[in-house]
């Protein structure tokens, strides 16, 4: 602390916890909405209750996490000037676009995937669910472009924080290639592993999710190798300190580790351990978001 | 040539005087609590018997290559026609990415207009009336010098011919407008 100027550190950080949660649920609402399309595009079975469940959960996520965005603006009712006045060099900027997209798609596909559901039973609600099933042929087109926006949302939170050039954490580039940020994708893996978690809580007992858990396994494995070398890449002293505890046990521990050894142990022993193997999962991708954020800032 | 505004810091004439940052707050109405300039103390430096400290500036670095320019989502921090880096508070959201982007931490959220604010060289109160910035008009040392790099009987070329300038975090490629004289000062 400086002998004149004395300041708490707390007034140095420019983003805080409501940026990490908005970057969490923009993960998990990108992931969420991919686990759905995909599997109504792909899978012969087709389960419903989980296309439902990826289906609701992404534009929930997004809108939730971009009222916190808004909340976060010192001056929270100018934030329609974002659409307004452009700069096309701000990753922020681009961002708006995308993630507006994305939140159009994945209110639409939700609605769709609603009024499927919905049309057949009488009561409240059932007029609009057949009038948006006239529209049920959008359906599958809805859900290709938006897998397009999914994607492009979650990776997106990693440019945002990546095109801050003299943050030495957060610049990091994915293994020396100068245009891919380190970040993109290490939070698309852990956003595409929460948001497939957060899906698989709503499946049906009867629903077939093996395949499902054998792709959260292969993301968490990949993303404890991106974090290895993360670790190895950038200065030690991002993992120091109160971000120590955050990391190896939020991140490490409870986020890759025990899901990754019980997710294995119930693929041997056919046993389900699903809600708290994905339940770590989403509140490990949290913890890494808080880490990411919080530590590229105090050091 | 066209005119290249750049300030001069000579930091061994700093008395640590506070003048400018007091200077600053009344001329440009910083709330309370925060500031576009001030000059802390770095130090003491080195093992006794052979220590010593001297001030530092804290300011805007009015960057050539600013980061804050390049981040802001609405282009509220702009380059004005004579290239100097320059917040339009009507524009600003207050996002904070420029906060996050500045490497020198030179900005805050205004707590009164909740726009992103800095240092200004006193543009429109006082440059582009044809007077120096509050700061440099009122330091006491001889400290702080302004003008047009570019021209050579101004003050601040005049200094820099004599001595050698660097530039804060000069790695980083910003080509900052501030330049600092440390000689006769142990860092």
């Amino acid at each position: 602390m400086d002998i004149f100027w004395g300041m708490p550190a707390e007034e140095h950080l420019a983003w805080g916890g409501l940026i990490a949660l908005y970057l969490f649920l923009a993960g998990i609402s990108g992931g969420a909405f991919v686990t759905a399309s995909l599997t109504d595009l792909f899978s012969k079975k087709r389960s419903a209750k989980l296309i439902k469940t990826g289906a609701y959960i992404a534009p929930v996520a997004i809108i939730l996490g971009l009222g916190l965005l808004v909340l976060d603006l010192s001056k929270p009712f100018h934030f329609w000037k974002l659409l307004f006045y452009i700069n096309g060099n701000s990753v922020m900027s681009i961002g708006t676009f995308i993630i507006s997209i994305f939140v159009a798609l994945a209110f639409v596909y939700g609605l769709l995937i609603w009024a499927e559901s919905s049309s057949k039973s009488a009561g409240f609600g059932s007029k609009l669910a057949k009038f948006v099933s006239r529209f049920a042929a959008l359906r599958k087109p809805v859900a290709m472009l938006g897998t397009l926006f999914a994607f492009s949302t979650t990776t997106y939170t990693g440019f945002l924080l990546a095109a801050i050039t003299a943050n030495a954490l957060w610049s990091v580039s994915f293994f020396g290639l100068v245009s891919v940020p380190f970040l993109a994708v290490l939070f698309l893996v852990s956003g595409l592993s929460a948001g497939l978690a957060a899906t698989l809580l709503g499946a049906d007992r009867s629903d077939n999710v093996g395949t499902y858990k054998k792709i959260d396994t292969v993301l968490i494995v990949l993303e404890i190798i991106l974090l290895a070398v993360l670790y190895s890449t950038v200065n030690p002293l991002y993992f120091s300190g109160s971000m120590a505890v955050l990391f190896w046990v939020g991140v490490v521990a409870i986020g890759l580790l025990l899901p990754l050894i019980l997710s294995i142990y119930s693929l041997y022993r056919h046993s389900n351990l699903l809600i708290p193997v994905s339940g770590m999962v989403i509140i490990g991708g949290l913890c890494l978001r808080y880490f990411i954020v919080y530590s590229g800032q105090l050091y | 040539m066209a005119k290249h505004y750049g300030m001069v810091i000579q930091i061994a004439k700093c008395i640590g005087c506070q003048a400018c940052t007091v200077a600053c707050k009344f001329q440009n109405k910083v709330p309370e609590g925060q500031y576009r300039t001030m000059s802390p103390a770095v130090g003491p430096i080195g093992t006794y018997p052979n220590v010593s400290m001297h001030f530092g500036k804290e300011a805007c670095q009015m960057c050539q290559n600013a980061l804050c320019v390049d981040v802001c989502p609405t282009k509220a921090s702009h380059y004005d026609e004579n290239g100097l880096v320059m917040v339009d508070a009507d524009k600003c959201v207050g996002c904070r990415y420029c906060l996050a982007a500045c490497p020198y931490d030179a900005r805050f959220i205004n707590k009164e207009t909740g726009a992103a604010d800095k240092y200004t060289f006193c543009f429109e109160e006082r440059l582009s009336k044809g007077l120096q910035p509050a700061c440099v008009s009122t330091c006491l040392g001889g400290s702080l010098s302004f003008g047009d790099v570019n021209d050579p009987n101004s003050d601040v070329a005049k200094i820099l011919g004599k001595s050698k300038a660097e530039f804060r975090l000069s790695e980083l490629g910003t080509k900052p407008r501030i330049y600092y004289i440390y000689d006769g000062v142990v860092k």
